[in-house]
């Protein structure tokens, strides 16, 4: 191996040398670890201001809150609907307690799956038509509303989709927003 | 010479290294394995057809686990993570399956699926149960899957061919004649379209055709052959066919129609008689009932009473004061499906449907009665799926892939039934809505409209009427009171009265006078469709 040929592999190694380095320090940059969550900049939370249709007397109203939420849409449905579970100030839930959020899909089409669970209780709380409205539509309003991405919601109530919630609204099918129950 | 092989050793550890930084690189991408599974005999293996798949398996908390990545690259089909790697996207014989990393609800096509733990993240690549796969791989690509706990074998075959019954219905109703094959389990086949005849072709699987031929003497299908490898369906001359699935049971449904004709169902023949327009026959339908009980207000009080009590009470009025034939859907406290309630109201052909409720509400205050027709909305997305299989007409599209909802439904057209009556419904409900305002000084909540599960079907002008809310103290109060009740009934009898008469002085019949009516097939049918069926409806 003469001289000039031991540089350029050398000058070759160098360069491969300096892009793999790159490509690591890239690498780590976007992925983190598996227990970080997802990817990168989108998996760093940071504050949003979300419109949430939330319950009052008669139907639902808007309110603008502000969460620490990640760029990724499910990461956002999860972070909506947990915060719409949690009791509100004036003491109204929208949820009776135990009631949690177990999971969230988004599937390509736009339909995001929000299944609620509540140990011990098969069925939804029993309720009458405009309560039933106000627990589902401010699910759907709020979802709708904030993640463009979700379009529509099916509801599911202990990893099931259910033929009504409680015995009025057709749950059978993905909903929509429904803003005409929005008071003010 | 030193120099040079010092240059040359340079070169090749320069070389080595960007080699061993990116192997580290791509380790530290990995989530650390799962520790091993506690006396584990031996290291679990996947085989198929007799010959080691090199498939990663690891014992989960329920049961084991298995690298999916690896049964793609061997069985087929595609896998596609998302951007952030939080979901995936499995595609198998054309059907996406969308699985999120941690959770145990997966979708398959438009299907929502339970697993019996959820997908996680390990040996570097996507894990899924056993389940997962017997749902995915089994359901749409033939393959069976064992796991052999005792040698840690994870068994995967290809099923054998199943020989699956078909129960045949053939409908000819508004113009459209409906074909309905029925099998106890979801076969594998796809649909063949040609000019004249539509073709059910099994993949894998043999039919067991009904004892008894079946007889087609239909206007639009001239005949229906079963074979143990396929079913014909004979169209007549220019007649179109499209497709939809219907689960539980499995059915795959043909529209039959002429281009003409559709979508649109056309008025009944000349054979059947025209009746003057009226209300003769009005079914009442008490809210709840059985286990789900309703609202419940704060002394107590269960809505699915008060709605069998007040139900009652108007069925006395409507009879000694309108002469007309009132039915219950129930009158006893039990369940009743929603689409049996509607059912039983297309049996008796009804000319009005009311279902009767009492309200509650999240936080306080809220009082009033309102009324409520079925929303434009819920009639619209049945009209998108009468269009959709309607497009899927031509073969474009795929089996199974036409954007159906398919889960709960009956029929199309069960829920297109209200549709044609939307406008006589909020007529209707306006009325309601008025008598009660006027009379009882209500607080006026209005006409609403609303995807209602009670409304869907309903072949006639339908209404659900909430004539209080229990959850506040002082109405749930004077639900109670039987004076009070009177009046309600009173102001609802009246409601009913004016639109009677409306409807009966009508110079002409109203513009959606015809009504369809899924439950009844015309004359000549030679078959019937299954509309719901009620359980235990309550007649008087």
């Amino acid at each position: 191996m003469n001289r000039r040929a031991a540089a350029f592999i050398l000058g070759l190694a160098l360069a491969l040398l300096a892009g793999g380095a790159l490509w690591w320090w890239l690498q780590g940059r976007d992925s983190g670890g598996p227990e970080s969550g997802p990817a990168g900049s989108a998996a760093k939370p940071a504050p949003v201001s979300f419109e949430l249709w939330v319950p009052d007397g008669i139907g639902l109203h808007v309110e603008r809150r502000e969460l620490q939420v990640t760029s990724v849409p499910k990461d956002r449905i999860r972070r909506i609907t947990e915060t719409l579970l949690t009791p509100r100030p004036d003491g109204v839930r929208l949820f009776p307690e135990g009631v949690a959020l177990a999971g969230v899909q988004l599937s390509k089409d736009g339909t995001a799956y929000v299944n609620l669970v509540w140990e011990g209780h098969e069925d939804p709380p029993p309720s009458g038509s405009t309560e039933e409205l106000q627990r589902v539509y401010s699910l759907v309003n709020s979802i709708t509303t904030n993640v463009p991405e979700a379009r529509q919601v099916t509801l599911l109530w202990n990893g099931l989709q259910r033929p009504t919630f409680a015995g009025h609204l057709d749950t059978s099918r993905p909903l929509t927003p429904m803003a005409a129950l929005r008071t003010r | 010479m030193k120099d040079r092989r010092f240059l040359g050793f340079l070169a090749l550890v320069s070389l080595l290294l960007p080699v061993l930084v990116a192997a580290q690189a791509q380790r530290a991408q990995l989530p650390a394995p799962p520790p091993p599974a506690a006396a584990a005999p031996r290291q679990p293996i996947a085989l198929i057809d007799g010959a080691e798949l090199p498939v990663p398996v690891t014992l989960g908390p329920t049961g084991p686990l298995f690298g999916l990545a690896a049964l793609v690259n061997n069985l087929g089909g595609t896998l596609e993570a998302d951007e952030a790697g939080e979901s995936f996207t499995l595609t198998i014989e054309g059907k996406d399956v969308v699985i999120g990393v941690g959770s145990a609800i997966v979708t398959v096509g438009d299907n929502i699926v339970s697993l019996s733990q959820p997908p996680t993240r390990g040996e570097g690549t996507l894990l899924v149960p056993l389940d997962f796969l017997q749902k995915t791989y089994g359901d749409l690509a033939g393959f069976a899957f064992e796991w052999r706990p005792g040698v840690q074998q994870l068994v995967i075959s290809r099923r054998a061919a199943r020989e699956i019954p078909v129960f045949l219905d053939v409908v000819h109703l508004q113009g459209m004649t409906t074909v309905v094959l029925q099998f106890p389990e979801a076969p594998r086949y796809q649909v063949l379209r040609q000019p004249g005849q539509v073709d059910v072709q099994m993949m894998g699987d043999r039919l067991a055709p009904p004892p008894a031929p079946p007889v087609a003497t239909d206007p639009l299908v001239q005949g229906v052959t079963i074979a143990p490898e396929q079913v014909r369906i004979q169209l007549a001359p220019g007649a179109q066919a499209s497709s939809y699935v219907l689960e539980n049971p499995f059915r795959i449904v043909f529209d039959v129609h002429l281009p003409s004709q559709a979508p649109a169902p056309v008025a009944p023949g000349p054979a059947a008689p025209q009746q003057a327009p009226g209300v003769r026959t009005i079914v009442l339908d008490p809210g709840h009932g059985g286990t789900e009980t309703g609202a419940i207000g704060p002394s107590g009080i269960q809505e699915k009473e008060l709605t069998l009590t007040l139900a009652r009470e108007l069925e006395a009025r409507l009879e000694s004061q309108l002469g007309v034939r009132v039915v219950l859907t129930r009158n006893e406290d039990a369940n009743l499906p929603h689409d049996a309630r509607t059912a039983i109201a297309n049996q008796n052909k009804a000319d009005l449907f009311i279902s009767i409720h009492l309200n509650s509400s999240l936080g306080a205050g809220a009082h009033g009665a309102e009324t409520y027709f079925l929303s434009a909305e819920a009639s619209d997305a049945a009209a998108e799926r009468m269009a959709e299989a309607e497009n899927a007409a031509g073969g474009a599209l795929p089996e199974g892939t036409a954007g159906l909802e398919a889960q709960d439904l009956e029929l199309i057209l069960w829920d297109l039934a209200q549709t044609h009556h939307l406008l006589e419904s909020q007529r209707f409900a306006a009325m309601i809505q008025g008598e009660l305002n006027q009379t009882l000084q209500l607080r006026d909540r209005g006409v609403k409209q609303a995807r209602f599960r009670v409304l869907n079907g309903a072949a006639m002008p339908a209404v659900l009427v909430e004539l209080g809310f229990i959850s506040n103290p002082d109405e749930e109060k004077k639900l109670q009171d039987g004076a009070y009740r009177t009046e309600l009934i009173a102001s609802l009898t009246r409601a009913i009265g004016r639109y009677k008469a409306l409807v009966e002085n009508r110079p002409e019949p109203p513009q959606v006078s015809q009504p369809v009516q899924p439950a009844q097939p015309s004359p000549g049918a030679t078959g019937t469709t299954r509309p719901p069926q009620p359980r235990s409806p309550g007649r008087r």
